[in-house]
């Protein structure tokens, strides 16, 4: 026997039919998204020396933090301007640019890699100028870059142009009637106020050319040191060592655990396409 | 000295605005929202470009469609408030206040904040940032950032209407200590009449992208020019009627079916004029009283609805026999206001029955 007071409400008086289903839902989808997270990483251990410490590991950790840090410090150059450019201007065709921006964010990375080998590559549309001033693009670094700013910057321009949007237009005209220049009032009024969607952009971006593959590995290739990025190298270790494959997989794991949580704590409203 | 006079087209709406200010006054905005008040602020401050005219601040000419002169803001030296204040969060009171002063030494930044904090009442809070600061205490610290840089105008964009009455009183009273300081011309934008009556010394009706009637608040309010300003300035009783008699005395001008006595004044006999009326000017009189020869133009009749604020009164009266409106969807006559305590002494809630006197000198005509 048990007792309660007239109107106090167990937990199972709580439950209806929606909520089962939501729970029920709930406990599905984070099953299927959890179990392979902790299996690799419960593969990756106990340490093996052999996965963490050979060459080809190093190699291709050192080539991916290279190659996505300086993709994602492209991506801000040239993505800081024009998102600011979409943010405060109206022109005829923006809608045509703002769709090009966003193009490949949805595009298969394969097909952005082909396209990058037509026109790029030896027999692409620039091949033979490039080829003329002594330019090789593909099977380069530098082609593991541009693969990767062109399948990640548009994740920078996006949030950059978002974080704009959102600094009150009132604010730099206010600036401007008090004497203060444009330029000096991007610096000391836009940027400031737009800072934690540019580094939640870039942060997004720096991850996502990170994990970059499939126009990696069409327009790059696959060689080790000089294009054999992380998820190039975890693919290959599947068939060659793949304890390597798995520090591999563990390490990008939390980073990316470690980006997301970074991104939420410089803006509270999380990572927003918008 | 300020010196506007500009068109605008933007859309269907056309802003023609002209209006000039001498020094150290208040020149009061005032209208109704989408007035076209905003947008002559923005044409002032450089925001947006006028089609054509003129706009002189001082010395200086800001703008000029004929000698292609247009500044932009940076080289305007006007100071701004607007409503939403647009402070910059991220920087302190002191930083917000010292912002336009990037030119000038370290020290001398600091001393003008320093005055200028004082004078907006505002010691002590220096290092607050505006998301630590009450609505008032904001309201301060953007005014004293639209000063640091000593403008030669400042424009006011309803600043205080986001404030509650206490504070927004207090305000006000502040700003009219500010002005005898600081002898610059301030524009003042509103939609509140007290607020304009209150700090106006020149008061500027605007509707539809046009200035009305630009005169003192109390001549305007004696004597709007036209429809527009009358309804503006909250003349509730504008009956239409025809002028029917003229002497040396007066003008007799029929109104439905009524003849009232006007002051002497241009009106011919004929004209159709429109009977303005303040509501707070209609005198209550007890029914046997009526007759006596001192009130002018009195009517019978009865109090038919009423409403309340809590301070004032708004009484509905019905004239009994003959009927001032020619409207016969109204079932009224006249509004009329008065104070709450003035309708518990007249014990209004159960003496409904009563004659109002329209005296001469409250009765202002406009041309129809």
């Amino acid at each position: 026997m048990f007792k309660r007071k007239p109107g106090a409400r167990t937990w199972f008086h709580h439950l209806s039919v929606g909520r089962l289903v939501f729970l029920g839902a709930v406990s599905v989808l984070l099953f299927f998204l959890v179990l392979p997270l902790v299996a690799v990483v419960w593969r990756a251990f106990p340490f093996r020396s052999e996965g963490w410490l050979n060459a080809s590991t190093f190699d291709a950790l050192r080539l991916s933090l290279f190659t996505a840090t300086i993709s994602a410090g492209i991506a801000i150059v040239i993505g800081t301007p024009v998102a600011y450019f979409l943010a405060r201007e109206k022109f005829g065709g923006k809608a045509i640019v703002d769709t090009l921006i966003d193009l490949p964010m949805v595009l298969p990375p394969a097909v952005a890699g082909l396209a990058l080998l037509m026109a790029f590559g030896r027999r692409g549309l620039l091949g033979p100028t490039l080829s003329a001033i002594g330019i090789e693009l593909p099977f380069t670094t530098a082609a593991v870059v541009m693969a990767q700013t062109f399948v990640a910057a548009p994740f920078y321009v996006r949030a950059a142009k978002a974080g704009f949007i959102s600094v009150d237009l009132g604010l730099e005209q206010m600036s401007a009637l008090l004497g203060v220049s444009n330029l000096r009032t991007f610096v000391r009024v836009t940027l400031p106020l737009a800072a934690p969607a540019l580094f939640g952009g870039a942060l997004m971006t720096w991850a996502r050319a990170l994990g970059e593959f499939g126009a990696t590995i069409m327009f790059a290739g696959n060689s080790q040191g000089r294009t054999q990025t992380m998820p190039l190298a975890i693919y290959l270790g599947l068939e060659s060592n793949l304890d390597s494959a798995l520090a591999l997989s563990v390490i990008l794991v939390v980073v990316s655990f470690g980006i997301l949580a970074a991104v939420r704590l410089v803006s509270p409203k999380g990572f927003t396409l918008g | 000295m300020f010196e506007i006079a500009i068109r605008k087209r933007l859309g269907g709406f056309t802003l023609n605005v002209e209006l000039t200010a001498p020094e150290n006054q208040i020149i009061v905005l005032f209208g109704p929202s989408g007035a076209g008040k905003s947008m002559t602020l923005a044409a002032i401050a450089g925001f947006v470009s006028p089609d054509a005219g003129r706009i002189v601040v001082g010395t200086q000419v800001l703008f000029d469609s004929d000698r292609q002169i247009d500044l932009p803001p940076q080289r305007r030296r006007i100071g701004l408030v607007k409503q939403d204040l647009a402070l910059f969060p991220h920087l302190t009171v002191e930083q917000n206040i010292t912002y336009g002063l990037f030119r000038e030494p370290a020290e001398a930044q600091q001393e003008r904040a320093q005055l200028l904090l004082r004078r907006v009442n505002l010691d002590g809070l220096a290092l607050r940032y505006p998301a630590q600061l009450s609505g008032g205490q904001q309201q301060r610290v953007a005014l004293a950032r639209a000063l640091a840089p000593k403008p030669e105008l400042l424009l006011l964009d309803e600043p205080f209407s986001a404030l509650d009455a206490p504070t927004r009183m207090q305000l006000r009273n502040e700003l009219l200590n500010l002005q005898r300081q600081i002898r610059i011309p301030i524009m003042f934008v509103t939609h509140d009449l007290g607020e304009a009556y209150f700090l106006a010394d020149r008061l500027a009706v605007i509707d539809q992208g046009k200035i009305l009637q630009v005169d003192t608040p109390g001549e305007i309010l004696r004597h709007p020019c036209c429809l527009g300003v009358a309804r503006a300035i909250g003349v509730k009783n504008i009956l239409s009627g025809e002028v029917v008699g003229r002497d040396q005395a007066g003008c007799r001008v029929r109104v439905g079916e009524v003849i009232l006595d006007v002051l002497p004044g241009e009106f011919d006999i004929g004209a159709q004029v429109n009977v303005c009326l303040r509501p707070e000017r209609v005198m209550l009189l007890r029914p046997e009283r009526a007759d006596r020869s001192s009130n002018e133009n009195t009517l019978q009749g009865e109090i038919i609805h009423e409403m309340s604020d809590g301070m004032m009164a708004t009484l509905f009266f019905r004239a009994a026999e003959a009927r001032l409106s020619a409207d016969a969807t109204r079932d009224y006559d006249l509004q009329i206001e008065l104070p709450v305590y003035i309708y518990e002494r007249l014990d209004l809630a159960h003496q409904r029955r009563w004659a109002v006197s329209l005296r001469k000198n409250a009765i202002h005509l406009i041309g129809g």
